[in-house]
């Protein structure tokens, strides 16, 4: 009786002295999800960032969590869904509408109304804004830019006698210097100059470079002229001299492992993103190469690329919860301010949206500062309530088949846009 | 004397026994397992989006992919084909295996454990591996078989570039799992009795006499479990579509499970994926129970009177 | 002289049998090992032969190195920890839970036993996607987000475990009745059965269960990715996934750290299987 009644003061004592800590000042915890997580290298460099903002001021503390790039939509989607959502995350630039009007992002036009200093609009790609407004506002601020180029090895032109003055501008051009750049030795494909399909190049990004698209303003599915036919066949046939198995036995050698073919020095130019420039330092290849615009089309061309990036958004999880949303607007106009911005660009080799930190990058790096230029003219795809997907798991699969010449391209354009228009009908019976 | 206690009484205690021990389950299934059940039942009824909106809309989803959605019986049908050849394929090696390995011959051991080995590796390493030994021009596979192609004068044959041999080809690559079943097997033959195989020596029974009436109709018990579980699991059917054909070529491996996992992540279609996940649920319940019918045959040794 | 000839013969087919065996098993084995081995060479290479992918199947210049630079790159230790915790309570939880309801469901008659037998049968059948949500919102509310709770609690209550269950059950019911039934009039309670006769009679199965109770959860990455909010409970499947960046990653110091992680499960499997054959030894109805 005696142990227990003095193990229970014990018991007490320890407690009180925990509940009686003098209150350290009530700093406020924000969190912000990324996606560098512990084993990466951008993980620290990440930290120092936020670290350096905790110390700045002390109101707020930010707490970054960072999630491997594969697992961060997951991760996003089911707190947004949940109402569990961090304070400031990153998500994709293209749907930020359909989730400011599901009212899960705060107002950032308000915010900036309220402390116009924050940050300096004329900063950002109009393209890119255009996709973060809703109904007017402000819903989300672009975080980082992507864009598509024609990566060129040079060291191929120079065994074929071809130099930079040869780098094509138009799709006559391309095709002409791409046949000269194939090797085929004894029936098997060594080297390719060129492919429609390879890289990240799409039927949407070569659509755009002839003012074409799938859907029109309204929404509506077109993929129904002649134009439309006329690209997918000139996609087909830039490599018609080979046969199918030739052309399937060089590309699946290419795509096991996510080896780039490019970068493998098996393709002399492709249509890729600012990201494999980063993949070519890291491998560290040996051979010389260059960016370019991608070639359009000889006449009516538009030079343009498909483009997106990341949005960094502040999530709304319906509780009123204002303090939280001041020290997530407090970060937010630091992260975004220019030196941040520099520093996000150099640790993680992306392109970030702020116009003036990527100068500043590409002060001493030509290509980066080629590929930043590409930016100016990088197009996001719009968003389709009905057929969010409409250029991946709605297109794929008949592209793949029309590419393998299971199917002609009539049957191709015809079998997409009736599934099209099957989900559209859905879509308003459910809607 | 001992207080007499009824047979009533006995029957009382059993059942109370029953629930006890299966009270953990049980709690676990109605305190935890209830919510996400029903609440995913209601949402299959409304147009949830992921993102917050959710509207009570009936049947409408329902009646879509019944009446309105091309690939729900395309994908509906490929599952249906995978689980019809699959199962009884898995259930044939993995028996296969099992008696291979079931001797008390130095190295067992580690030939197990090689044979369980695919288990434990990493399904994407697995399935990129698969891709590249199955490659039509330069896998592996078509290199050692080319001589028989000369031969026959055939076509090299195109694995999972091909889409009426893909989901074969997808099987076979399945069957490198096989270990799986292989130790349930060879833990089921660890309980049939020797004395039954003495006896059955004794009167002059050879090896093929042993394995027709002793083993394998004391193995029932775990071949009705793997036949069951293949048969729920295989209409699940997904993951190495999803790494290695996208569906293709032609959707001719885009499987029901696949198709619910587009509506979800890429249609952000929630309502319906849920509709379809309970269509999914019904069809196998209903096949799992006739499947069920089938316990008569099995033989459990402690069931004889 | 006849039986000394018959003897001989015997032994000379049981040789002939002995080396056929090997062979076929030495063939099928090379077959189920080709993966590993891909694993292995890969964990073993540079960046730039990553790069260049199946046109170079061995490392020219084994970089033995990877699997230190694949610890020393994660809080290894850490996530060793967190994955332990999880695992053992994981496995503890599912093999009490999963034992109990397959002595029910197998050996015991209650109300109702049949038909909770396809309702625990059909909690297999719907697609865990579809429960994601709802689940994730469920914990959200009752607060366990943030804690190891949702990874480790259902266990205990036969969470997931129908598979066992039904796997325990086919064991269960292969266990004489006369056993029961002798040590029921001895006076014997139910508990006192199923921990002295049932278990012990069913050694392989139970291991089995343990067995791939530990792999599941060991290898999960899922589970620990949406439920654990606190980077510092993150398990070693999870902490992996930062070697797979957005471009490919480092696939070399992936495959690394991933043989690192297959080794447990590979010398718990070596060591649970043996014990298979060894067998039970008991009197009376086994030899």
């Amino acid at each position: 009786m005696k142990k227990l009644t003095a193990f229970l003061l014990a018991a007490i004592a320890c407690f009180s002295l925990i509940a009686c800590q003098p209150a350290e000042n009530e700093r406020i915890t924000i969190d912000f999800w990324h996606m560098a997580p512990v084993g990466t290298a951008a993980f620290a460099p990440t930290k120092a960032i936020i670290t350096a903002f905790n110390e700045s001021q002390d109101l707020y503390t930010v707490k970054g969590t960072g999630f491997s790039f594969w697992d961060y939509w997951d991760k996003i989607n089911i707190a947004v869904s949940s109402q569990t959502a961090p304070d400031l995350g990153l998500s994709t630039l293209d749907d930020v509408a359909s989730r400011a009007e599901e009212g899960v992002l705060y107002n950032l036009s308000e915010l900036l109304a309220a402390d116009p200093t924050g940050f300096d609009v004329n900063q950002f790609y109009t393209n890119q804004l255009e996709f973060a407004t809703y109904d007017g506002d402000l819903y989300a601020l672009p975080f980082t830019a992507t864009t598509r180029v024609l990566y060129y090895n040079l060291d191929m032109f120079a065994a074929v006698g071809l130099t930079a003055a040869d780098i094509p501008t138009t799709w006559t051009e391309l095709y002409d210097v791409a046949k000269q750049l194939d090797i085929v030795d004894d029936g098997v494909i060594q080297q390719l100059g060129f492919d429609p399909t390879y890289g990240n190049a799409t039927y949407h990004g070569w659509l755009w470079e002839a003012g074409l698209d799938f859907f029109d303003t309204a929404g509506n599915p077109t993929l129904n002229t002649q134009a439309h036919l006329d690209i997918l066949n000139w996609i087909k046939d830039f490599n018609s001299e080979y046969t199918r198995n030739q052309l399937v036995a060089f590309g699946d050698a290419n795509t096991m492992l996510g080896i780039n073919p490019f970068a493998s020095g098996r393709v002399a130019m492709m249509v890729e993103t600012d990201g494999l420039y980063q993949t070519i330092r890291e491998a560290d290849v040996d051979f010389e190469y260059g960016v370019t615009t991608i070639p359009i089309p000889d006449e009516n061309g538009v030079r343009v690329n498909w483009g997106s990036g990341f949005s960094i958004e502040l999530y709304d999880n319906n509780d009123g919860n204002t303090a939280a949303r001041q020290g997530a607007w407090e970060f937010l106009k630091y992260i975004m301010s220019e030196e941040v911005q520099i520093e996000l660009a150099t640790i993680n080799g992306w392109l970030m949206a702020h116009k003036g930190a990527m100068a500043t990058v590409a002060a001493d790096d030509p290509i980066t500062a080629r590929l930043v230029e590409e930016v100016e003219y990088a197009r996001d795809k719009i968003y389709i309530p009905y057929a969010p997907s409409w250029h991946g798991n709605d297109w794929q699969p008949y592209y793949t088949q029309f590419l393998a010449g299971e199917i002609t391209a009539e049957q191709c354009l015809q079998n997409a846009r009736n599934n099209y228009l099957q989900k559209q009908e859905n879509y308003n019976a459910t809607h | 004397m001992a207080k007499a206690i009824t047979v009533k009484q006995l029957k009382r205690q059993e059942n109370t026994a029953g629930y006890l021990f299966a009270s953990p389950w049980l709690i676990g299934l109605i305190v935890l397992g209830i919510f996400p059940i029903l609440m995913s039942l209601y949402i299959s009824f409304t147009n949830y989006n992921m993102i917050s909106t959710m509207r009570f809309i009936g049947f409408e989803n329902y009646r879509i992919l019944f009446t309105n959605d091309n690939l729900f019986w395309k994908s509906l049908g490929n599952t249906v084909y995978h689980v019809a050849i699959a199962v009884p394929l898995s259930i044939v090696v993995g028996l296969a295996l099992a008696f291979l390995l079931n001797n008390k011959v130095k190295g067992m051991s580690i030939y197990r454990t090689l044979f369980y080995l695919p288990n434990v590796v990493s399904v994407v390493a697995m399935t990129l591996l698969w891709m590249w030994l199955f490659q039509p021009n330069f896998g592996l596979i078509n290199q050692i078989l080319k001589p028989l192609y000369d031969l026959f004068g055939m076509e090299p044959i195109g694995w999972y570039l091909d889409q009426n041999l893909s989901k074969i080809t997808l099987i076979l690559m399945g069957l490198w799992t096989s270990g799986g079943s292989m130790v349930i097997y060879l833990a089921q033959m660890q309980d049939i009795p020797t004395t039954l195989y003495e006896s059955a020596e004794i009167d002059g029974a050879g090896w093929w006499q042993k394995t027709i009436h002793i083993t394998l109709p004391l193995m029932t018990p775990s071949i009705y479990f793997n036949f069951i579980m293949g048969l729920i699991g295989g209409f699940q059917v997904f993951t190495m579509a999803y790494i290695m054909t996208s569906g293709g070529p032609s959707r001719s491996t885009y499987y029901y499970a696949y198709y619910l996992f587009d509506k979800m992540m890429a249609d952000n279609a929630m309502g319906m994926a849920s509709a379809m996940a309970w269509i999914l649920l019904i069809i196998v319940l209903i096949v799992t129970i006739l499947a069920l019918r089938l316990n008569k045959y099995v033989f459990y040794l402690g069931e004889e009177s | 002289m006849a039986n000394a000839i018959k003897y001989k013969s015997k032994k000379k087919r049981k040789l002939i049998v002995h080396i056929i065996l090997h062979f076929v098993l030495f063939l099928c084995s090379l077959v189920f090992v080709f993966p590993f081995l891909w694993m292995l060479f890969t964990a073993l290479k540079t960046p730039a032969e990553l790069l260049r992918g199946i046109q170079q199947f061995f490392p020219a210049d084994p970089q033995w190195n990877n699997f230190l630079r694949a610890v020393q790159s994660i809080p290894f230790f850490m996530y060793l920890k967190n994955s332990l915790i999880v695992v053992v309570l994981v496995v503890m939880g599912t093999v009490f839970s999963a034992t109990t309801a397959a002595y029910a469901f197998a050996k015991l008659r209650w109300k109702g036993r049949d038909k909770w037998f396809i309702v625990m049968l059909a909690t297999m059948m719907l697609p865990i996607q579809v429960i994601l949500i709802p689940t994730y919102i469920m914990y959200a509310k009752i607060g366990w987000l943030g804690t190891r709770l949702p990874l480790i609690v259902p266990a205990f209550f036969g969470g997931g475990s129908a598979f066992y269950i039904f796997l325990l059950r086919q064991f269960f019911k292969g266990i004489p009745r006369e056993l029961s039934e002798s040590a029921f009039i001895d006076g014997a309670n139910h508990w006192q059965i199923f921990v002295k006769i049932m278990l012990p009679l069913s050694k392989p199965a139970v291991i089995t269960v343990a067995l791939f109770t530990f792999m599941g959860a060991w290898n999960d990455y899922f589970g620990p990715l949406i439920f654990l909010s606190n980077p510092e409970h993150w398990t070693l499947a999870l902490g992996l996934r930062a070697f797979q960046t957005q471009y490919g990653g480092q696939y070399n110091l992936l495959m690394a750290a991933s043989i690192l992680i297959m080794l447990p499960t590979l010398i718990l499997f070596f060591f649970a299987q043996k014990t298979f054959i060894e067998g039970i030894k008991f009197t009376g109805i086994k030899g």
